[in-house]
């Protein structure tokens, strides 16, 4: 089994910070009305950003699982 | 570490060949479509969100990928694809920050966008940044382009009795011509479109490497196996080795090299500011980065894991101590047959063609606007009738691309002194990348950034940078997350964190000491000697600056020198630069987007939701830039008069290139017409009996 600095703790260090830095971003879109929640089209972009996110982290989570146990 | 050569056979240059000369018509076709600088660099502002999201994946990826990910994939497994999976962070920031900005903004190059939201000096010293930035990377790619065509070349050949021996540079020299031709004379459109055919050649070969490499090793168990465990990991390991490590290349490519991609890269935003609007440039991006370049990352990194399970294999199949740069060529020359080898040779030579084309151009346009445009107004030189002074502009950007391809060769030496292109690249992005790329974000997201806080940045933080690699044990190695310090090629990837935190610190710092700067400033103004002040600071700035570029004196002694020189600096900006917030601000933040938006329309924006409206076209005789569509077709797109308006040839395939924008004037009575200038007609190549549609921009 290759060590924790090689699996998880990667992973964790990339959705942590950069997830810093992604909420950061929804944060400012949203507080500078940029992206306007009202506007019908709008919220689907946000829906689309939101999944993006997870998105990734599902992808990654399923290739170390397959990487150690497949 | 050993190198190829004479890889290639005769049916795989004449593939090649034909390719080249394939792709070279095909770019000339399009110059036709310039009919102006903005045509030739931006193609217009018309094109669909798949037609730049194909465009892009060739730039993206082309650049180097194949070549440098492939090398990685070899020496780490699925790591590699690291690069292009952590690219999303930064989304939200550029859809609905920068990409807005830039289109609603009009700038034309990144520079410009510096004069309007700081002062003409911001512009002159992003002018610098931006120059270095993309000469870096043109470098990067012909560096690469001679990698690839190296190998497939004999150690010399022999002509009239001489016998000359193929070298990297020459080789470099011989294809930077090559591209240099189509771009030079196509431009954006031309650009655009063999783009898209190479886009999809390139995604297609990569996928067919892929699946000649399973099918050889054995089918896809077979391979899987074959890789060992950690070179199936998707990650690499946090710290080590100090070639390959996460951390390093989290902060190198996930945050530096990502924001600078999407912010900096003028290559890129050209493709998103020839989409025909601001949506259509956000699906294209979003688009590309959650499906593209996943997808990419299997392309350009597979054959690295291929050749891995070859050697697990049976080693006798490759020589383990290739060189890694040359593993991309290799695999493809062990699983592919004759003829097809060409045709992946003539793939990947499209993608690395698309990113240098692009970057010529890119290069070719900050020139215009940031050099050739204010040196005429320097000198004050009369300008001549818009329509002749933008046909002068062209041969000028033409002549730039060509001078630009010399000088970027020039740029590959330094880079050629890394093992790979790999580190080549990142010590690229951890060094050239942080002082623009903290500038435009603190002035796109952050209202309070003033000039001295950006010039503090540019002059302070890239001074800081330079100790740092002088210095790299004392002043970077805090920073290293407990990775080592390889002497010879220190800290190439985490030096990225300490360039940004140095950078985005005297951002910072220098804003909030803003209120002292100004009233230093303003003391000073009230001095009777206030003009020897400034200027012995101005002396002193220099001074500073090229102790610390030619490595004068100690640590001790730089150190203190660059706060100094960031003080002087700061309180030189408050004396010298007016702000005002209502100039530098407006329109140019995430903050005040609907200004920007009204700025750009002119007037108030109409956002009601409509729909788009088919028409036929008929001439009107006059040439002013409206068309008229009927009350009808007007109240169904929930359009007034005066309103931006996108007409383009409905047939889909053709992505928007039959179009043009324009403005609604006086509606008629006759459903489903609309009646334009010659000028629009000439502008979008309407062909007579084909139906348009007419869709409301704002």
């Amino acid at each position: 089994m290759p060590p924790f600095s090689n699996t998880w703790l990667p992973f964790i260090y990339l959705y942590t910070f950069g997830g810093l830095f992604f909420a950061a971003g929804m944060f400012i879109i949203h507080k500078s009305k940029s992206l306007n929640p009202q506007r019908k089209s709008h919220r689907k972009w946000r829906k689309v950003l939101i999944f993006g996110y997870f998105y990734f982290m599902i992808i990654h989570t399923i290739l170390i699982l397959t990487a150690l146990y497949l | 570490m050993e190198s190829l050569h004479g890889l290639g056979t005769a049916t795989d240059w004449i593939v090649m060949i034909a390719y080249f000369l394939g792709i070279m018509l095909f770019g000339s076709y399009f110059a036709k479509y310039n009919r102006s600088t903005n045509d030739f660099f931006f193609g217009g502002r018309r094109f669909a969100w798949w037609l730049i999201t194909v465009s892009i994946v060739a730039t993206g990826v082309g650049s180097h990928s194949f070549v440098k990910y492939s090398a990685k994939g070899f020496e780490y497994g699925l790591s590699s694809t690291m690069t292009y999976m952590n690219d999303w962070f930064f989304v939200p920031f550029f859809l609905f920050g920068w990409l807005p900005i830039v289109v609603y903004t009009k700038i034309r190059s990144i520079p410009e966008y510096f004069e309007k939201r700081f002062s003409p000096t911001v512009r002159l010293i992003a002018t610098v940044f931006q120059l270095l930035y993309m000469i870096g990377y043109l470098g990067i790619g012909l560096l690469t382009l001679g990698k690839v065509f190296t190998p497939l070349l004999p150690e010399s050949f022999s002509l009239l009795g001489i016998t000359i021996p193929v070298t990297l540079m020459g080789v470099i020299v011989v294809i930077a011509f090559i591209t240099g031709v189509y771009t030079t004379f196509g431009g954006q459109t031309a650009v655009i479109f063999t783009d898209l055919l190479q886009g999809g050649i390139l995604l297609a070969t990569g996928v067919l490497i892929f699946i000649m490499g399973v099918s050889y090793v054995g089918g896809f168990d077979a391979f899987w196996h074959l890789l060992p465990e950690t070179w199936r990991l998707p990650l690499a390991d946090f710290n080590s080795p100090p070639d390959f490590n996460f951390v390093g290349i989290f902060w190198q490519d996930g945050v530096a090299g990502s924001v600078g991609f999407l912010f900096m890269n003028m290559g890129l935003l050209m493709r998103f500011m020839s989409a025909k609007s601001v949506n259509e440039g956000r699906k294209a991006a979003a688009f590309n980065v959650l499906f593209m370049l996943p997808v990419s990352a299997l392309v350009v990194g597979s054959a690295g894991w291929i050749g891995k399970a070859l050697i697990e294999m049976n080693p006798a199949q490759l020589n383990p101590n290739v060189n890694p740069d040359e593993v991309f060529i290799a695999v493809t020359h062990i699983i592919a047959s004759e003829g097809v080898f060409g045709f992946v040779l003539a793939a990947l030579t499209a993608t690395l063609l698309s990113t240098v084309d692009s970057l010529i151009n890119a290069i070719a346009a900050v020139y215009i606007n940031d050099v050739h445009r204010p040196l005429k107004k320097l000198i004050k030189r009369r300008l001549a009738a818009e329509d002749v002074e933008s046909k002068k502009e062209l041969g000028a950007a033409r002549l730039a691309s060509i001078l630009f391809t010399i000088v970027g060769i020039v740029a590959t030496i330094p880079f050629n002194q890394y093992p790979t292109v790999y580190e080549a690249h990142g010590y690229f992005h951890s060094t050239l990348t942080p002082p623009l790329v903290t500038a435009i974000f603190l002035g796109v997201f952050w209202k309070r950034f003033t000039p001295a806080g950006v010039l503090g940045t540019f002059l302070g933080g890239s001074s800081l940078m330079i100790l740092g690699a002088r210095y790299p044990g004392i002043l970077v190695a805090p920073f290293a997350h407990g990775t080592a310090l390889d002497p010879v090629h220190p800290y190439t990837y985490i030096a990225a964190l300490y360039n940004t935190f140095v950078c985005v610190g005297i951002g910072v710092l220098v804003t909030y000491l803003q209120p002292l700067i100004l009233k230093t400033s303003d003391q000073i103004r009230r001095s009777k000697s206030h003009k020897l002040i400034i200027d012995t600071m101005i002396v002193l700035i220099v001074v500073f600056l090229l102790m610390i570029w030619f490595n004068v004196g100690l640590l001790a002694v730089l150190l203190p020198a660059t706060i100094l020189l960031t003080i002087f600096t700061s309180i030189a900006a408050a004396y010298y630069i007016k702000f005002d917030p209502s100039v530098h601000l407006e329109g140019l933040t995430i903050w005040s987007l609907k200004k920007a938006k009204e700025n750009f329309k002119g007037g108030k924006v109409n956002d009601r939701e409509g729909q788009k409206v088919h028409v036929m076209w008929r001439l009107r005789k006059d040439d002013e830039d409206v068309i008229n569509l009927s009350n009808e077709d007007m109240k169904k797109m929930n359009a007034e008069i005066g309103d931006m308006v996108y007409l383009c040839d409905a047939r889909k395939y053709l992505g928007g290139l039959k179009s043009v924008h324009t403005r609604i004037g006086e509606p008629h009575d006759d459903p489903g017409i609309v009646l334009i200038s010659k000028e629009h007609k000439l502008i979008a190549h309407f062909q007579e009996d084909k139906i348009l549609y007419a869709e409301k921009e704002m």
